[in-house]
């Protein structure tokens, strides 16, 4: 369960030592790119440059397929999908009853996977080159509350705990007989209360102390805070961030100004 | 000044109907080392969170009488503020770390209290150092062993720099190994730094050997005080309020009854040891107080 | 690993955190599975029945009683067990009734387990195991956080179910416990069994204890630097420990 959210692998390539906020605007400049750009040729070459930045972070190529492996699928459902459901443009390749596939809607099934593809990839990247911790900390650097930063840090932090204490508690209850799988859904549903209820009130006593630990390290003491870690842009990452404002920029604008067809 | 002063306090949580607190007057001296003995209910956990004003600002209830920490009444000042006073470790380690990296953990303290940068990473380094775990800095709180966790959360709470120590059952989910490394923690705060340190305990066992003082808790009530070794004489006084006797102690008593002109009190292996080749097995006789 | 336990045995499992005993009792009841080897559970293979199935030979009360409690009532909570086995509602009656009393919980039946003090709540977790009738009882750090009057109360609970004919198995690391009631020692250390004796034989070598970051009771570390004087090895309890030295006392004049 946990292994979705801490992709993280540490790592000293230049993207793993980027600023973690030129990080975060890069992927969300190119995410946007992905939108703007139509042409699948267009997209392919974004999908390769992607391609390109995870061999630069050193990432294996298996490990990533697996991680993205429900990306993949859905990639080739958007590929099967969209053609039955998108009937517009010539030639008609085949007719099944109501459902008419057509070549252009092939092409636009196509062009809208490598689009998932490219932006799940590029947010891969940015999950395995940079800590939890730093992404919370360049989210608060970049504006959010400190409360809210200090909220996520909390969940993602117990998250393996609370993950962990649920299997615990599923196992404890296996113990007496319970069987999670067997019965109508209404017996199911009440099995699971056996489950659900240990873990809710484990879970509120663990949130108790921890509220009282934090009142006692003088947390809202005062709304200026000093902070150990700082996020310091050096000229790599000044370099960067230009680059990356350039590659989101030149074709928004040969697209949506020139009307340039990429 | 003393480090705490408790006069006939009395204290009910918001929805309960006993008093958890039923008039206890108590004072801690500065650099002094107390452990609070006493069973689940004795009231014990109720006073370590009155010391640091999490009673009564953050848990509601019934308070009566005075509570002052170093001179100051709790109920004039905030938990923040008491926060650079007194530092408080709770007995489940899991539920009181909660950054992502030791280092965080250490620094949140001193982070809220707007101390500069520089001073934040002295007083990190040197809360691992007394807690021997320097070189932890990057580690993830999760990958740590129960022992290890607790010294990070006294680690967090020295970080503060308080002039007290509140420590509540703190070897309540260690095992063995991890009690031992706790507990030569306390021992290394009390010889080498002078810290006020206030100890609840259901297990006595490790904590005499260095405690200045002992305090008897019953139902809410103080029911008994003194130093180890007057208190080690009787430990049917231990047994009366729920507390087991250390095996240690129950040797001294059993053979000073038995060698009647003869009073033991061993508060280590060590004495305990040294005592009774001494004074029984070489023949000699005599025993010393 | 090798290991069997007879029935009606009163034996703990100890060792430190990450030794390895509660990876063992997890296989006692089909929680995990052995990687190789082989489990048998009352003569025969654990392989082919369920957890649920294993249940009814070997209960399994957890080190956290709240992990297991979320019933309305303590009736409830016990009686859940027995209806996961199928029982019928005068069976499941009876078993509560039956776990009520060996327990002593009759004063707290209507009250919500969750309610109730630390002690009362694991009382009303092993309860609940009991009811199923397991012939085995696997108790997972039962005496944390009872101070010496429940534990007292609490393991003289166990004794009766043992020698009512219940096979115990005690997982913990509080060494004192081990020398006061277990008959037999199984120390683990690294997923491996270091000893498997009974408590004096335990005992006698304290290196071997400490492999599992164990520590031997006080009483049994005195005994050890004074047996240079004649006093032996193996003492557990303090009132041995002095009738020997007194005995070497009355020998050396």
């Amino acid at each position: 369960m946990t292994g979705f959210v801490d992709l993280y692998t540490e790592g000293d390539t230049f993207l793993h030592r980027m600023d973690p906020r030129v990080k975060i605007v890069a992927v969300l400049f190119i995410s946007v790119l992905g939108f703007i750009l139509q042409n699948l040729t267009s997209l392919l070459i974004l999908l390769v440059l992607i391609f390109l930045l995870l061999f630069l972070a050193r990432a294996s190529f298996s490990r990533t397929m697996f991680a993205l492996k429900f990306v993949l699928r859905f990639m080739i459902l958007i590929i099967v999908l969209w053609p039955m459901f998108d009937p517009s443009g010539l030639p008609v390749l085949a007719t099944l009853g109501p459902v008419k596939i057509t070549e252009p809607a092939i092409w636009r099934g196509v062009t809208s996977a490598v689009r998932v593809g490219c932006l799940a990839t590029v947010w891969y990247i940015l999950m395995f080159t940079t800590s939890q911790r730093d992404l919370v900390r360049a989210l608060v650097k970049l504006g959010l509350r400190f409360d809210f930063g200090l909220t996520i840090a909390i969940s993602l932090r117990f998250l393996p705990t609370f993950s962990a204490l649920y299997d615990s508690i599923k196992d404890a209850q296996k113990a007496r007989g319970l069987e999670l799988e067997r019965g109508s859904v209404l017996r199911r549903g009440k099995s699971y209360l056996a489950v659900l209820v240990p873990t809710v009130v484990s879970a509120l006593r663990t949130a108790d102390t921890l509220s009282l630990a934090l009142q006692s390290r003088a947390y809202g003491a005062s709304s200026k805070r000093t902070y150990l870690r700082e996020l310091r842009m050096r000229r790599s990452d000044g370099v960067a961030l230009g680059v990356v404002v350039a590659i989101l920029v030149v074709p928004a604008l040969a697209r949506l100004v020139f009307q340039v067809p990429i | 000044m003393k480090a705490l002063s408790m006069r006939d306090v009395r204290f009910k949580y918001l929805g309960s109907e006993r008093w958890a607190l039923d008039g206890i007057s108590i004072d801690v001296e500065k650099g002094e080392f107390v452990t609070v003995l006493g069973s689940n209910g004795s009231g014990k956990s109720t006073l370590c969170m009155l010391a640091n004003g999490l009673i009564p600002h953050a848990i509601k209830g019934q308070l009566e009488g005075k509570v002052e920490v170093f001179g100051e009444d709790v109920l004039m000042r905030s938990v923040a503020e008491l926060s650079t006073r007194v530092g408080i470790v709770f007995q489940e380690p899991e539920s009181q770390l909660f950054c992502m990296s030791v280092e965080e953990e250490i620094a949140f303290g001193p982070e809220n209290l707007s101390v500069p940068r520089e001073e934040i990473r002295e007083r990190v380094e040197w809360a691992l150092e007394l807690v021997g775990m320097k070189g932890y800095n990057d580690r993830a709180p999760s990958s740590l062993s129960g022992g290890q966790k607790q010294r990070v959360a006294i680690a967090a709470a020295l970080s503060m720099r308080p002039a007290m120590l509140v420590l509540d059952e703190p070897a309540y989910a260690l095992d063995p190994v991890g009690r031992m490394e706790l507990y030569s923690v306390l021992r290394n705060l009390k010889r080498k730094h002078g810290m006020t340190v206030i100890l609840a305990e259901r297990d006595p066992e490790e904590a005499i050997e260095f405690s200045d003082r002992l305090v008897l808790m019953k139902e809410g009530r103080v029911v008994g005080a003194g130093n180890p070794r007057a208190i080690m004489r009787s430990p049917d006084r231990l047994s009366s309020i729920g507390v087991s006797a250390p095996q240690l102690a129950e040797v001294a008593a059993l053979l000073s009854k038995s060698l009647r002109d003869c009073d033991f009190s061993f508060i280590s292996v060590d004495e305990a040891e040294d005592e009774i080749v001494r004074s029984v097995l070489s023949g000699s006789g005599g025993g010393r107080h | 690993m090798n290991l069997d336990i007879r029935a009606g045995e009163f034996l703990a499992i100890v060792g430190g955190n990450g030794s390895g005993k509660t990876t063992l009792a997890k296989l006692f009841n089909g929680l995990l599975r052995p990687t190789a080897g082989t489990v048998t559970v009352g003569g025969r293979p654990a392989s082919g029945r369920t957890v649920a199935q294993l249940a009814r030979i070997v209960g399994y009360a957890f080190q956290n009683p709240d992990h297991q409690l979320f019933c309305s009532s303590v009736e409830e909570e016990i009686g859940f067990g027995p209806r996961n086995l199928g029982c019928t509602d005068a069976e499941v009656a009876s078993r509560v009734e039956h776990a009520i009393e060996a327990m002593d919980l009759n004063h707290l039946r209507k009250q919500p387990p969750l309610s109730l003090r630390l002690g009362d709540r694991r009382r009303v977790s092993i309860a609940s195991v009991i009811a199923m009738s397991p012939r085995v009882l696997i108790l997972d750090e039962p005496t944390t956080g009872l101070d010496a009057a429940e534990t007292k109360d609490l393991m003289a609970h166990i004794c009766k179910l043992n020698r009512e004919g219940s096979t115990i198995v005690l997982i913990t690391h509080d060494m004192k416990l081990v020398a006061e009631y277990a008959a037999r020692v199984v120390v683990v250390a690294q997923g491996r069994i270091l000893l498997d004796s009974d408590p004096r034989g335990a005992f006698s070598d304290p290196e071997i204890l400490r492999q599992s970051n164990l520590e031997p009771p006080p009483v049994t570390l005195l005994a050890h630097r004074l047996s240079a004087h004649g006093i032996p090895k193996d003492v557990v309890s303090p009132q041995e420990l002095v009738l020997r030295i007194l005995m070497e006392r009355g020998a050396g004049r």
